[in-house]
């Protein structure tokens, strides 16, 4: 097997015993969906319930991304573990890569549980095809945040990375409405934001709503941003590795 | 005992052209950090089988030129290559393997699962059980890594270096935090390691285990290379025995003519001197007239070595 993937299969195996990894991604998202989800009340032109459904699957996996890879990748660096790998016969982009790759796997099981809690619990029924587009959606915009997570770890020593991160967590779960659904002047500073972006495609989606293209186009040029960020916070730091 | 030579000797097969070349070379390499030199004109070069102690004190820039062996660190100028390649592509290849100071272990999992994860990253490696053999530890191979004492963790570290079964083992204060007996059996796997015709690279400022450890010694201090030889040719460089006397009437100016005086103190009636060559500057004292009492002859050990080498590096500095 190549090397990538195996570090990426041993970089899973760690998440999976992580407690604190299944409390953000798993725990709180759950918990919250079966306190709330069954409110009866109506956000994005959709029913509550749909939207609270999206925004938790969203979060668990966003917080999944980004908290589960930024303070470690800090941590890692400055124990010198990446160093370590960089002896080894793996090409440089190899820990990032795998960092992602195991991101990218480890946070479906946030959506899909919470999409199944949606329609089993929720009674939510939706075509196959909306299923399908929304998850898709969830786990393609919370993953983007993997590369964010990358940005801070290389950037940041772990007792600043750890403050860092929880600003950008709570920054884009409130403003970006997964918390709870915006209006007003919150929507107009939450509507550029990947957050906003996902839960909003997904929402329109479910309500027959034409979804607009600047939703779609916003969340690329985030994550165009992030990747930006983590190819230049690896670069400029290759040398202190 | 030894199962690995039908496996080395493939290596070898596979690599007929660079056999007799030297494992590694440094051309007049330097490392600038800002205005510090950290490494200055380093030229030296690494042959096949040789255990090498690269020596000196803190800053001397032991670690820099280590880093830049392994293609962590790009030279500011001059040019490293390694068994006639570039380091980058050596390291790749699987051909070296590194314990460092900075270097880290992954977190959260056990012994096994890090040496088989590592084992599996190199081309060429190991079977784990004979790595977990070779670096001793089969008693906590089943702990987690983040668990373990500051001595098992170096073992852990050592089994990551040996595991890619690499050609060339460089090896960064490898002892610190081992006990006494921890750090002889180390020793002893690595005679192992260099017995299979590895050539093995370690800094260290415990003098005593370069004297006891190398064939050959590298002695850097302020960047530069300042020594180089075998244990024995290091302490005699610096003078290899102190003769010490007391005497009434001293001559400074005669004392300071005798044969192979390599330094000269005088407190009172005391005389020490350090020499090349002891018996020609005691007899050269006898043949003048002079009848010194309490005559004593002891060895230099590598550390008063060492510390006359850098002490007269120092003081041309400043």
């Amino acid at each position: 097997m190549n090397g990538t993937l195996i570090l990426a299969k041993a970089e899973i195996g760690r998440l999976w015993r992580n407690k604190r990894y299944f409390l953000f991604t798993l725990l709180i998202p759950v918990v919250l969906y079966l306190a709330v989800g069954k409110t009866k009340s109506t956000a994005y032109g959709t029913s509550f319930g749909v939207v609270y459904m999206i925004a938790m699957g969203t979060m668990g996996a966003f917080s999944g991304a980004l908290n589960g890879n930024a303070i470690r990748i800090s941590q890692e660096k400055k124990d010198g573990w990446i160093r370590q790998l960089r002896l080894t016969a793996l090409p440089a982009s190899s820990y990032v890569v795998a960092k992602i790759i195991a991101s990218m796997a480890t946070t479906v099981p946030s959506v899909v549980i919470v999409l199944l809690l949606g329609r089993f619990y929720g009674g939510i029924h939706l075509p196959a095809g909306h299923w399908l587009v929304i998850a898709v959606t969830m786990w393609f915009g919370a993953t983007i945040f993997a590369a964010l997570a990358v940005a801070i770890g290389y950037r940041f020593a772990p007792d600043q990375a750890q403050p860092v991160t929880m600003i950008v967590y709570f920054a884009f779960a409130v403003l970006g409405g997964l918390w709870f659904p915006l209006g007003g002047v919150m929507q107009k500073i939450g509507e550029g934001l990947p957050t906003y972006a996902v839960v909003r495609i997904c929402s329109d989606v479910v309500s027959g709503a034409s979804v607009p293209a600047y939703l779609v186009a916003a969340l690329i040029a985030w994550l165009a941003v992030f990747a930006a960020l983590a190819t230049l916070a690896v670069r400029t730091t290759a040398e202190s590795i | 005992m030894n199962t690995d030579y039908g496996a080395a000797t493939a290596v070898r097969a596979r690599r007929p052209a660079e056999q007799n070349g030297p494992v590694a070379v440094f051309d007049g390499v330097s490392k600038r950090f800002g205005r510090l030199l950290a490494v200055d004109g380093l030229s030296l070069e690494l042959r096949k089988g040789e255990t090498v102690a690269l020596l000196g004190p803190n800053g001397a820039g032991k670690s820099t030129s280590l880093d830049m062996l392994l293609a962590l660190r790009k030279p500011t100028s001059g040019a490293i290559r390694m068994f006639g390649t570039d380091p980058y592509l050596a390291v790749k290849e699987g051909r070296v393997g590194a314990m460092l100071q900075s270097g880290g272990l992954m977190p959260e999992v056990t012994v096994r699962e890090l040496v088989t994860l590592v084992t599996s990253l190199h081309p060429d490696p190991e079977p784990v059980v004979e790595t977990i053999r070779r670096a001793g530890l089969e008693g906590f191979k089943d702990q987690r890594v983040d668990k373990l004492s500051g001595g098992q963790t170096q073992r852990v570290r050592f089994a990551l270096a040996i595991c890619g079964k690499a050609e060339l083992i460089v090896l960064d204060e490898p002892t610190v935090a081992m006990d006494v007996e921890t750090r002889r059996l180390f020793w002893d796997s690595m005679k192992q390691e260099v017995a299979d015709g590895r050539t093995v690279l370690f800094a260290t400022h415990y003098l005593e285990e370069a004297d006891q450890a190398a064939d050959r010694i590298l002695v850097i201090n302020r960047g530069r290379l300042l020594a180089d030889g075998t244990p024995a040719q290091i302490k005699a460089r610096a003078g290899a025995k102190r003769l010490s006397f007391r005497l009434d009437g001293i001559d400074e100016t005669f004392l300071l003519g005798l044969p192979g005086l390599a330094s000269l103190e005088i407190h009172n009636d005391v005389v020490r001197i350090q020499s090349r060559d002891s018996d020609a500057s005691l007899y050269a004292l006898l043949r003048a007239g002079y009848r010194p009492r309490e005559i004593e002859i002891t060895s230099l050990g590598l550390e008063q070595a060492f510390l006359a080498i850098t002490d007269e590096d120092n003081k041309k500095a400043n």
